[in-house]
């Protein structure tokens, strides 16, 4: 614990000698993991602070702008999913559940209580950088940082999608499955309904998901995406495609 | 049913007491047809007296003047045989065997009749019991003649019935008294054996605590050994589950360490090591969680998980191909079914290479046919596959991974769905892998 104490006083300083780099918060009680992921986001070019339980985790915020939160679920004293539901009361800072059990209904109590991300151990260092950038991309890119979270619900064309919950929902009410890439760039699309949308805003937009971004893979995730909301007598497909520039979603999209 | 209080409470009582009432049967059943039988004597007795009565009259006719004997002989007659006097014979001999047959037992009865002329006209009921309707005619030593008519039982009825009855009447009362104690005794017990066979798939079934007292006891005993069977299991699975998620911490640290090794194929092989065990214990906590599954069932689209498997497998430059409809709901825990149809598309994909995914509906089941191009399974294994930590032998080399439970989860999930797995080999060579669940 001392040895921590001393390291956090030691990044605040460091902390405020370079404010262009963003302030990762990671809450970890293993100590091992936290020196570990304090290692690799310093190597990432982060600035990282951590804290091994809820109560040094507050005192951290007290005195620190902080842009992103690494949660760990299962802590001694408050659990994650405490601490995540005390934090939302009071910011938007996103957060980034971090769990070992990385089963399915705890991923979805997370995301319900308001966090923005969840990772089930063990993650790869790839994989964590690249859902991080993908969340502070969001949050610090003006528009969409202004979405209110969580319970909102989107609806199109008799469909619904929960991004709270990750969850698409068809006309007749059923659960559809969609890969993350497909997820994420139907919340693009949503985000920006009946304009049209250029390849390179949408690779960039759901990049986080898409391993080798390109073009092509634009055009195949878009024809995937139009597979699973195709709907018997639906002439007109809700993803049409503008020649030589992108595609435009179609239909209307109302939140509630 | 609420049995009487007399009804004894074990089961030795309950046999003793139902056999004394067979045997109670037996006994009231029996000597109500011997007492029958003595009213119906046998067909020789009739004979003999029908003879002792003929030559009787006979003798007491003789000593009377002919213009009495009409009257006298009517007043001989008797309910079972009448008597009549004529000058004249009125009866034609008829010589049939029964006839034949008959004369000599009358002659055999009284051997005075032996050397007289004695007619003989027997009448067989056609219908049952068949008693013989009998005319004799004797002539009188003064060349008139006496007949008589009478009726012969048929006696072999009465002696049949009176020895075989009583064993019928036995056996009815045993039977039946087994039958009473067999259905009291089995009810219990096929229940107890139904229980017992569900026990082994792991549901917890409660054994309703009825019938004979010693099989009230079985049944507590059974009930009480379940419980704690399974308390046993639960702590174990719990220790098992804990252990599991304890282990993603360590393995967490592993990975993110194997980020810094510099040297490009340790860090595959060392990040391909974390993966192999993230998979096992991916796989462990999910059949060891497979019970309780907080997941509530709902309407699911099988066909978008179908796409969305094909695709994750297409971009890892695998061959996975679907061919169905667009859309195709069917109630299930969407993310568990999701696994479950995940685990039979890696499998194919594994050993057969390649793995051709079909959805159709097939009356009321929607069936999800995987199908690979590999070895398929030997058909003695076919069975045994399905069993947990079951490995075929040829896929015992180390690079396949896992713990030999993908194919028990795959069950375990359809069976919650009322769904089933059913695995075949295809006659082309390959495996063919269905997932059958209830249509909507």
């Amino acid at each position: 614990m001392d040895s921590s104490g001393n390291g956090l006083n030691a990044l605040q300083r460091e902390l405020a000698t370079a404010p262009v780099a963003p302030t990762v918060l990671i809450v970890e009680d293993d100590p091992a993991l936290r020196t570990l992921l304090m290692r690799l986001l310093r190597e990432e070019g982060f600035q990282p602070l951590s804290a091994a339980h809820g109560g040094e985790m507050a005192r951290v915020l007290e005195t620190n702008t902080v842009d992103i939160i690494l949660l760990d679920v299962m802590m001694p004293g408050s659990n994650g999913f405490q601490l995540c539901r005390s934090l939302r009361k009071e910011s938007d800072v996103p957060i980034v559940m971090l769990s070992a059990r990385d089963d399915e209904s705890d991923r979805l109590i997370g995301l319900e209580l308001g966090a923005d991300d969840y990772i089930g151990k063990p993650f790869s260092k790839k994989e964590l950088i690249a859902r991080i950038r993908a969340i502070l991309r969001r949050t610090q890119g003006g528009a969409q940082a202004s979405q209110p979270r969580g319970a909102q619900q989107m609806v199109f064309a008799g469909w619904q999608l929960d991004p709270g919950r990750r969850e698409l929902l068809s006309p007749d009410g059923a659960f559809v499955d969609l890969s993350g890439a497909e997820f994420d760039l139907l919340l693009a699309f949503l985000s920006s309904p009946q304009r049209v949308i250029g390849r390179e805003r949408l690779l960039e937009m759901s990049r986080a998901r898409i391993s080798d971004a390109s073009d092509r893979s634009i055009d195949v995730l878009v024809s995937r995406l139009r597979r699973k909301l195709a709907v018997s007598g639906q002439a007109e497909s809700l993803l049409r495609t503008v020649r030589g520039i992108g595609y435009i979603f179609t239909a209307q999209v109302e939140r509630r | 049913m609420k049995p009487l209080r007399l009804w004894p409470q074990r089961l030795v009582g309950q046999v003793t007491l139902v056999l004394m009432l067979a045997v109670a049967l037996e006994f009231i059943g029996s000597s109500i047809l011997f007492e029958n039988s003595r009213i119906y004597p046998n067909r020789n007795n009739q004979v003999q007296r029908a003879a002792e009565q003929l030559v009787t009259a006979e003798a007491i006719l003789e000593t009377r003047p002919e213009h009495e004997r009409i009257a006298r002989a009517a007043g001989l007659s008797s309910r079972s045989s009448q008597l009549e006097w004529t000058p004249l014979p009125h009866l034609v001999d008829r010589e049939r065997s029964a006839e034949r047959k008959l004369r000599d037992q009358f002659r055999a009865a009284e051997p005075s009749l032996a050397r007289r002329e004695l007619r003989m006209n027997a009448e067989i009921d056609r219908t049952l019991p068949r008693d013989t309707h009998l005319k004799v005619a004797l002539k009188m030593r003064d060349g008139t003649w006496l007949t008589m008519k009478t009726k012969i039982r048929a006696a072999p009825w009465a002696v049949l019935l009176s020895s075989v009855g009583s064993a019928f009447i036995l056996g009815l009362g045993v039977i039946t008294a087994a039958a009473l104690v067999l259905r009291n005794l089995s009810r219990p017990l096929r229940a107890l054996a139904e229980a017992a066979d569900k026990v082994g798939q792991g549901a917890r079934v409660r054994v309703a605590e009825t019938g004979a007292g010693d099989l009230k006891m079985v049944a507590q005993a059974f009930n009480a050994m379940q419980d704690r069977i399974a308390g046993l299991l639960q702590t174990r699975t719990e220790a098992l589950a804990a252990v599991g998620h304890d282990l993603r911490t360590p393995l967490a640290r592993l990975r993110l360490r194997a980020g810094f090794v510099s040297e490009t194929s340790a860090r595959e092989a060392l990040e391909a090591d974390v993966d192999e065990m993230t998979g096992m214990l991916d796989s462990l906590l999910a059949y060891l969680g497979g019970q309780e599954d907080p997941e509530p069932p709902r309407r699911t689209d099988i066909a978008a998980i179908a796409m969305t498997l094909v695709d994750d497998a297409t971009d890892s430059e695998r061959i996975a191909t679907y061919d169905g409809p667009e859309h195709l709901p069917v109630r299930a825990r969407p993310l568990s079914l999701k696994r479950a149809i995940s685990n039979i598309v890696e499998n194919a994909l594994h050993y057969g290479g390649e793995a051709a995914l079909t959805l159709s509906r097939e009356g009321r089941m929607v069936v999800l046919a995987v199908e690979d191009k590999g070895p398929g399974i030997p058909e003695a294994q076919l069975a045994h596959v399905l069993e947990p930590f079951h490995r075929l032998d040829s896929a015992r080399a180390r690079n396949t991974g896992g713990l030999g439970l993908g194919l028990t989860i795959v069950q375990q999930i359809l069976k919650r769905e009322d769904g089933e797995l059913i695995l075949r080999n295809r006659p082309q060579g390959g495996l063919r892998a269905e997932i059958r669940l209830p249509a909507l």
